[in-house]
C-alpha cells in the first residue's frame, strides 16, 4: 500500500515518516533504507460508545514543523469537539521517537486513549516475537537483531499482544480495542501488533496528556537501558535539547541576505525558510556512516506503481553533496566521496543505484545497453568541483585519495564514447535505451573534470587526452542533436533522432558547462534551449508554472516536477549571473553597455534579458514552494489537477536544487545591490 | 433487496427491453388499468413487482418491457404518465438485454451493494489464497467485518432475538445467493454447527486440499459475535472444495484472555 509522508523527523540513526494526521507511515532504523519496521502505528479515542482513529477522514489537521527544527507539530480536530495536539521529536543522540500527545475536549469524555501498533520488525511480518512487560511496562517487538519498544508516561494500563492477520481474530489488537478494552494477551509470535491503553476521563474543557517513547536497539538490553535513561529526562529538556540541536546545525549554513527582495510579498522570508528546511530535511536523507543519500523515503517498497526510491543514485546525491558544499557543509562530499571510491564498479563505472551500505541495490540496469553511464560522468565531474573549491593540503589529500578511482572511471567513459557520442546505454529517466544528450554532456563534464585533476596530479598525457575526446564528444553532440527548432534533441531511440522536448537537455549548460554563454553561438544556444524548454513543457497552475520532464510524459499523470522546474530557474539564474558578469567586464573594457533589446548572437547584452531571466527564475521558485507540503518538504511531482505535492516526498534532489536556486538568487540580489551602491 | 434486479437470458433484434417505475395512486383499480393499458399497447410484460408499503398514499410498479424496436420509449413512457391514476414514470433501456437495475445502485441490507458472478469473488479469493501471506487470516477479517454490518443492520430494523437469529441470517444467504444454511446454535453455550450446502466460495473455487470458505467462517463469526456480544470463533472445518458434500463450521465462544487454548484446537504443539 502506497502512503506519502507529509513530515519526516528523525536523527543519526532514525528516520520517521509521518502522515498529515501524525500517522507513522515509515520507522527506518539503523539505516535511512533498512530496515523499516512499522505497517501502522497510530493513535486512536474510544469515546466510551465508539472508536475515533486519529487518522480518519474526520479529523481537520493542521501540520508543520516547529521553526528551524525538526521537530513536528500535528493538531487535530474533531467535529465532536475533541481536539489532539501532538508534538513528536526524535532525540539527537538516541534512536526514540517520543510523541506528545495533548487531549482537549468541548465535552466530558469518559473512554480510552488507545496507542495501536502493527510492526513489522526486521521489515517482515515473519517470524516476529513481541510481549508486554509488566513490570517495566514496555511493549517490544523484536526480529533477529532489531527491538522495538514502546513505553509511556503516564505508563500504559491495558495492554494487548494479538495476532494481525489471523483466524483467531479476536485476538488482533486492532479488533479488540472496538469494546473499550484490552485482553492483557503478554506475549505472542508471528505477524503480531499491539495496543496500549490508558483511562480517558475528560471534564468539558478538560485535558490530559500522554507521552509515548517509540525506542529501537540492537538488543533487548540496549532497548531497555536507552528507554529507562530517556523517561527519567523532563521533556521540556529533551525539547530543548533537540531544538538546539537543529538550530545549531542551520549555525554552520552559508548566510544568505537577498537584499532587494524585501519589496516581494513574503518572497524573501518563504525563501529563507525554504533553504533551512532543504538542509533540515537532506541532513535526514544522509546516511552518516557512509556519506550516502536515499533519493527519498521509501514510500512503494513492494515496487507496486514505480521501482522504489529509498536507494542511492549517484546522480542525485553528486548534486546534493555539492549543494550542500556551497551551503557551508563540505563534509557531504567528503564522506560522499569515500563511498564512491568503495562503490565503483570493476569496469570503473558506477552502478543504477545503491543500498546506502554500499551494496548494489535492485536493479533494472544490470548490462552496458541498460547502466545510466551519466551517473559516473556526474560522480567525476563532481569530484572534480569538490577538488576546485577545496584549498591546501586538504586539496592534496583530496586528490590523492580519488586519484584511481577518477583515472579508472575516465577510462571507462573513453571505452564507451569511442566514436564520440556514448554507446546505447539507459537514460536518467531510467525509461529509455538510446544515446542522449544529458549523458553525453555528463560525460563531457566528467571527462573534463577528469583532465583537469590529471593535470593537477601532474598526469599532462592523460589530461591531453581525456580532455580531446571530451571536446569530440561535445563536438559530436552539437553536430547530432542540436536542431534548427533552437534545441537538443533528447537522442537517438531506436536508432532515430529523437525530437521530443526533454528538460534534461539542460544539463547541455547546468551544471555540465558543455555550452558556454562566453561563446557568443553557445549562448544564442542556451538562450533557445531555455526558450523552447519553457514553450513546450510549461504547465500552468498555482498561480505560476512548473515545468514536466519533456513531451508526452506519462509516469504518474505526466505532472509536472519540482526538478525539471528548478533545473530551468536554476539555469535562468546562472545565465543571467554570467551575462551580467560579462556586462561589467564590458563596462571596464569598453566603457560602454549595450541596451537596446535582447543578445543579438554578437556578444551583445541587455538589461532587459538579465532582468527577464531573473523574474522568469523566480516565477518557477514560487511555483515549486507553492508546491510544497505544508511542512514545507519538497516533492518530486505536483499534481497538476489538483497543485499539491505529489509520489516521492520529500526528494532530495529537489531540496538540493532550491539550494542551488536559493544561492544563485542570493547573489544576484547581492549583486544588483552592489550595483546601486556602487551607482 | 434485490427486487429490482432482472436478468435477461437472451436477446431479440427486433425488439428492445424497457424498464418502467410507475408511481400510481393506491385506489381501488388504478394497477389493473395499468396493467390494461400495457397490454393494449402490445407491451409484453417480462417481469414486474409491486411495492404498496414504502409509500403511504402511492404504490409502485416496476416492471420490464418487451416492445417493439420501433416503440419510442420516451413517448410510451408520457403515454403512461398521462394515465389518471399515474403520478410519476421513470424509464430505463436494457441496451444489451443481459443485467439491468431499475433501483441504481441496487440496495442490499441498508447499504449500497452489487451483483456479481460467483466466479468474481471467487477467483479474488483465489488471488489472495494463492500470492498473499496470511491469506486465511485475511479473509476472516473481510468477512467478520461483513457479519458484524449484517447483525447490526438486523438489529436495528426487527427485533432480532433467540428465536430469530439463525433464521435471519439463513434468510440473508438465500437471498443473496450466496448458500442454503442450517444453523444449530446454542444461545446459552454460544456452541453449534453451521452447515452451509451450496456454498457459492465452495461451488465455484473448483478442487482444493484445504477448506476455503474462511470469509464465510468470518461472516459468520461477525454476525454471531456482533449479536451476542461476545466474541465468536467459527472455523470450516469441512469444505465441499475438498470433496465432502456440504461445508461445515463449528461454531465455539473465543478462548478469552490469550491464545493458548486456541492453538490447541487448531492442533498447532507450542
Amino acid at each position: 500500500m502506497i502512503k506519502q509522508p507529509n513530515v519526516i523527523l528523525g536523527n543519526d540513526e532514525l528516520l520517521v515518516t509521518m502522515g498529515r494526521k501524525g500517522d507513522i507511515l515509515g520507522f527506518f532504523y539503523p539505516r535511512r533504507d533498512h530496515a523499516q519496521h512499522v505497517e501502522e502505528s497510530v493513535a486512536c479515542i474510544h469515546t466510551g460508545e465508539k472508536l475515533l482513529w486519529t487518522n480518519d477522514n474526520d479529523w481537520h489537521c493542521i501540520q508543520n514543523y516547529i521553526e528551524d527544527t525538526n521537530i513536528v507539530s500535528t493538531k487535530l480536530y474533531h467535529d465532536s469537539g475533541i481536539r489532539i495536539s501532538i508534538l513528536d521529536l526524535v532525540h539527537p543522540d538516541v534512536p526514540v521517537l517520543i510523541r506528545r500527545f495533548k487531549i482537549q475536549s468541548q465535552k466530558k469524555i469518559s473512554g480510552k486513549f488507545f496507542y495501536y501498533s502493527n510492526f513489522n520488525v526486521g521489515e517482515t511480518t515473519k517470524k516476529n516475537s513481541g510481549f508486554c512487560d509488566t513490570d517495566t511496562h514496555l511493549l517490544v517487538q523484536y526480529w533477529q537483531n532489531y527491538h522495538i519498544g514502546i513505553y509511556s508516561l503516564p505508563e500504559f494500563t491495558e495492554w494487548q499482544i494479538g495476532k494481525a492477520m489471523d483466524t483467531i481474530w479476536w485476538t488482533n489488537s486492532k479488533f479488540d480495542m472496538e469494546d473499550g478494552k484490552l485482553q492483557g494477551n503478554k506475549e505472542d509470535i508471528g505477524n503480531i501488533n499491539n495496543a496500549a491503553g490508558w483511562d480517558l476521563e475528560l471534564e468539558a474543557d478538560g485535558a490530559n496528556e500522554f507521552v509515548i517513547f517509540i525506542g529501537a536497539a540492537s538488543s533487548r538490553r540496549l532497548l531497555y537501558k536507552r528507554i529507562q535513561e530517556l523517561s527519567k529526562l523532563p521533556l521540556e529538556y529533551i525539547f530543548e535539547k533537540t531544538r538546539e540541536h537543529w538550530v545549531m546545525l542551520l549555525s554552520r549554513k552559508q548566510v544568505l541576505k537577498m537584499p532587494g527582495l524585501e519589496g516581494y510579498d513574503n518572497l524573501r522570508q518563504e525563501l529563507f525558510s525554504a533553504y533551512n528546511r532543504a538542509l533540515l530535511m537532506l541532513y535526514l536523507l544522509n546516511d552518516r556512516k557512509y556519506g550516502s543519500f536515499v533519493a527519498a523515503p521509501e514510500f512503494d517498497s513492494n515496487f507496486e506503481k514505480c521501482g522504489g526510491y529509498g536507494f542511492c543514485w549517484n546522480r542525485d546525491a553528486a548534486e546534493i553533496v555539492l549543494a550542500l558544499k556551497h551551503s557551508g557543509y563540505p563534509e557531504y562530499c567528503d564522506t560522499f566521496f569515500k563511498w564512491c571510491i568503495q562503490t565503483q564498479l570493476s569496469d570503473g563505472s558506477w552502478f543504477q543505484r545503491y543500498w546506502l551500505n554500499g551494496d548494489i541495490a535492485p536493479s533494472w540496469g544490470n548490462f552496458d545497453y541498460s547502466t545510466q553511464i551519466d551517473e559516473t560522468g556526474s560522480t567525476l565531474y563532481a569530484m572534480d568541483v569538490y577538488y576546485r573549491v577545496l584549498e591546501g593540503l586538504k586539496k592534496a589529500e583530496f586528490l590523492e585519495e580519488v586519484w584511481v578511482s577518477i583515472l579508472r572511471a575516465a577510462e571507462y567513459l573513453m571505452k564507451r564514447t569511442k566514436s564520440g557520442l556514448h554507446e546505447r546505454c539507459m537514460d536518467l529517466w531510467e525509461t529509455f535505451y538510446g544515446i542522449f544528450t544529458y549523458t553525453n554532456a555528463s560525460i563531457y563534464a566528467g571527462l573534463m573534470g577528469a583532465s583537469h585533476l590529471a593535470e593537477e596530479n601532474g598526469e599532462a598525457g592523460m589530461a591531453k587526452r581525456w580532455k580531446k575526446r571530451a571536446e569530440f564528444v561535445k563536438q559530436a553532440t552539437i553536430d547530432r542533436f542540436w536542431l534548427q527548432e533552437g534545441y537538443f534533441a533528447k537522442g537517438v531511440i531506436n536508432e532515430k533522432l529523437d525530437k521530443t522536448v526533454d528538460a534534461s537537455i539542460l544539463g547541455a549548460y547546468v551544471p555540465f558547462g558543455m555550452l558556454s554563454p562566453k561563446d557568443p553561438l553557445e549562448k544564442d544556444m542556451i538562450q533557445f534551449m531555455i526558450g523552447n524548454i519553457q514553450k513546450k513543457l510549461s504547465v500552468p497552475f498555482n498561480l505560476n508554472y512548473g515545468i514536466r520532464r519533456y513531451e508526452n510524459d506519462s509516469y504518474i499523470n505526466g505532472n509536472p516536477w519540482v526538478v525539471t522546474t528548478l533545473w530551468l530557474s536554476e539555469a535562468m539564474f546562472t545565465l543571467s549571473l554570467e551575462l551580467s558578469s560579462e556586462k561589467s567586464t564590458s563596462v571596464v573594457t569598453s566603457g560602454s553597455v549595450v541596451t537596446n533589446g535582447a543578445s543579438s548572437g554578437n556578444g551583445e547584452i541587455s538589461d532587459d534579458t538579465v532582468k527577464k531571466l531573473t523574474l522568469e527564475g523566480v516565477k518557477c521558485l514560487k511555483w515549486a514552494l507553492a508546491g510544497a507540503t505544508s511542512t514545507g518538504l519538497l516533492p518530486e511531482q505536483v499534481e497538476q489537477s489538483t497543485g499539491k505535492p505529489a509520489w516521492a516526498i520529500p526528494l532530495g534532489w529537489s531540496g538540493s536544487l532550491m539550494l542551488d536556486n536559493i544561492l544563485l538568487l542570493d547573489k544576484i540580489c547581492r549583486r544588483r545591490a552592489g550595483n546601486q551602491e556602487e551607482s | 433487496m434485490v427486487r429490482d434486479l432482472f436478468m435477461f437470458a437472451g436477446f431479440n433484434e427486433s425488439s428492445q427491453i424497457v424498464w418502467f417505475k410507475i408511481i400510481y395512486s393506491k385506489e381501488p383499480g388504478s394497477l389493473s388499468s395499468i396493467i390494461d393499458f400495457l397490454e393494449k399497447e402490445n407491451a409484453f410484460v417480462m417481469f414486474g413487482h409491486l411495492d404498496n408499503i414504502t409509500q403511504n398514499a402511492t404504490g409502485e410498479y416496476s416492471v420490464f418491457t418487451e416492445l417493439d424496436k420501433d416503440v419510442n420509449p420516451e413517448i410510451f413512457a408520457q403515454k403512461i404518465k398521462e394515465l389518471e391514476v399515474v403520478s410519476e414514470v421513470e424509464y430505463g433501456i436494457s441496451k444489451y438485454g443481459m443485467v439491468y437495475s431499475m433501483d441504481f445502485p441496487i440496495n442490499v441490507i441498508g447499504v449500497r451493494g452489487v451483483a456479481a458472478r460467483a466466479l468474481t469473488i471467487v477467483d479474488i479469493i483465489k488471488t489472495f489464497n494463492q500470492n498473499a501471506p496470511h491469506a486465511e487470516g485475511l479473509l476472516t477479517i473481510s468477512g467478520l467485518k461483513g457479519g458484524i454490518h449484517a447483525a447490526k443492520y438486523f438489529k436495528s430494523i426487527l427485533n432480532l432475538n433467540d428465536s430469530n437469529f439463525a433464521d435471519v441470517l439463513a434468510e440473508l444467504y438465500r437471498g443473496v445467493g450466496w448458500g442454503i444454511l442450517e444453523i444449530e446454535c446454542d444461545p446459552k453455550t454460544y456452541e453449534g454447527k453451521i452447515i452451509v450446502k451450496d456454498s457459492f466460495i465452495a461451488d465455484t473455487y473448483g478442487g482444493s486440499d484445504q477448506p476455503v470458505c474462511a470469509f464465510m467462517s468470518g461472516y459468520f463469526a461477525g454476525y454471531l459475535t456482533e449479536y451476542f456480544g461476545k466474541n465468536i470463533s467459527v472455523r470450516e472445518v469441512s469444505c465441499k472444495a475438498t470433496g465432502k458434500e456440504v461445508c461445515e463450521h463449528i461454531i465455539s465462544p473465543a478462548p478469552s484472555g490469550g491464545t493458548g487454548l486456541e492453538h490447541q484446537l487448531r492442533g498447532e504443539i507450542r
